[in-house]
């Protein structure tokens, strides 16, 4: 009984720690992003859906790595990080159509080319998703191992 | 694995927060980056070709340097044929550093008229299509472009070639007179000057020459005269042939009979 009452407050101090811990991170991730949002307002004159684009990234990113951290410890924690990364990798491909980026304002167009920086990126976000699978399987095998009491 | 999985963690992490610093302080410094372009110089240059020049200064302020500079220019008359080009680069713009390049175009009046005479008389407008490109902090290859017309006005505009008038000089010559107007609309002067030459036939019985000075956007109206001998031959009937010479341009011949 004193054992079952010690585990349940053992597993509640775990949950309140990985809530507290996602919410600290949260918070730390939302407040870099305030601070970029404000460097990136010039930008956003020039192309009127990119603030909402980044918003976008932003609140996915967010939720994702608030549930991979209330999920902490167990395997489902790879599996929203491996989400995650997946998620970079696709929103990067999708939104900035394969690196180059053109713009077109009264009579001038702008093209930026931004391929050098979508495949590091990318390169970065396969290493991320590579880290997740390394997690899952040593999460796996520590679980497979033989306890001996 | 443990600790190697942490290594790849924190490597990641490294990377990403220098990749995404990187790329915004790269793209926030454009904003300090402040371009000028100066008077543009329009003339003709010692090849007798008109020359356009326009300084850009280039100050850098921003946080790295800014390489391959590039304007590009491409002139295109109204059947979309290229008809000048220039081009100027600066390879390095250092951080904190202040360029004046000098872009520098030269039109070739008479490769142009060349092409087609209606530029000699006709005001149009002309293509230019022009690209500018850098590569921000050398990395990331920037490009704006964009075409506008560029008025071209005509050095013989409305030329007109009046009636010619055959009159008694003295008793041994007879004076040709052709009355000649036209309007310089071109950027440059119109210096140079009108050969007259009178023809009976195949037989050249006299020629003359009228100088002319025209400065950009006056007009000139004027008499060229060639005085001939006095044969019945010569001056009833007859053919005016008139060139046009100048150090950018010739032209000619008009072929006007009279008599």
């Amino acid at each position: 009984m004193a054992d079952g009452n010690t585990e349940s407050g053992s597993r509640t101090r775990k949950i309140m720690f990985n809530a507290l811990k996602a919410t600290v991170k949260a918070v730390i991730f939302y407040v870099v992003y305030f601070f970029v949002s404000g460097f990136l307002a010039p930008i956003s004159e020039f192309l009127p859906g990119f603030q909402q684009m980044i918003e976008a990234f932003v609140i996915v990113y967010i939720v994702l790595m608030i549930i991979g951290d209330l999920t902490s410890g167990t395997i489902l924690q790879h599996f929203f990080n491996a989400a995650k990364a997946l998620f970079v990798i696709g929103y990067l491909i999708l939104s900035l159509k394969g690196g180059l980026f053109g713009m077109t304002y009264e009579n001038v167009s702008l093209l930026i080319d931004l391929r050098l920086f979508v495949v590091v990126a990318l390169l970065l976000s396969l290493l991320g998703l590579a880290k997740s699978v390394l997690q899952a399987i040593n999460y796996m095998s520590q679980k497979a191992e033989p306890r001996f009491i | 694995m443990n600790i190697s999985i942490r290594m790849i963690g924190i490597a990641t992490t490294v990377f990403w927060v220098f990749l995404l610093a990187f790329a915004f302080s790269a793209v926030y410094s454009v904003k300090d980056v402040q371009f000028h372009f100066g008077e543009p110089q329009v003339g003709v240059n010692a090849d007798n070709q008109l020359y356009f020049s326009l300084p850009i200064s280039l100050a850098n302020r921003g946080f790295y340097n800014i390489g391959h500079f590039n304007v590009t220019s491409r002139i295109l008359d109204v059947n979309g044929s290229e008809i000048a080009h220039g081009s100027t680069f600066v390879r390095v713009i250092n951080k904190g550093e202040e360029v004046t390049a000098f872009h520098n175009m030269t039109l070739d009046i008479s490769d142009l008229l060349q092409r087609s005479q209606f530029y000699l008389f006709n005001d149009s407008d002309l293509t230019v299509r022009e690209w500018v490109g850098l590569w921000l902090a050398e990395v990331i290859p920037v490009q704006a472009s964009t075409n506008f017309t560029l008025p071209w006005g005509a050095p013989l505009y409305n030329f007109s070639v009046g009636q010619t008038t055959v009159s008694f000089y003295n008793v041994t010559h007879s004076r040709i007179a052709v009355p000649i107007g036209f309007e310089n609309h071109a950027l440059f002067d119109v210096v140079g000057a009108f050969q007259i030459n009178v023809y009976n036939g195949d037989m050249l019985n006299g020629e003359g020459r009228t100088d002319v000075a025209v400065l950009q956007h006056n007009r000139y109206d004027g008499l060229a005269e060639v005085y001939v001998r006095n044969s019945p031959a010569v001056t009833t009937s007859g053919r005016v042939e008139i060139y046009f010479s100048s150090s950018v341009f010739n032209y000619g011949p008009w072929v006007i009979p009279y008599g």
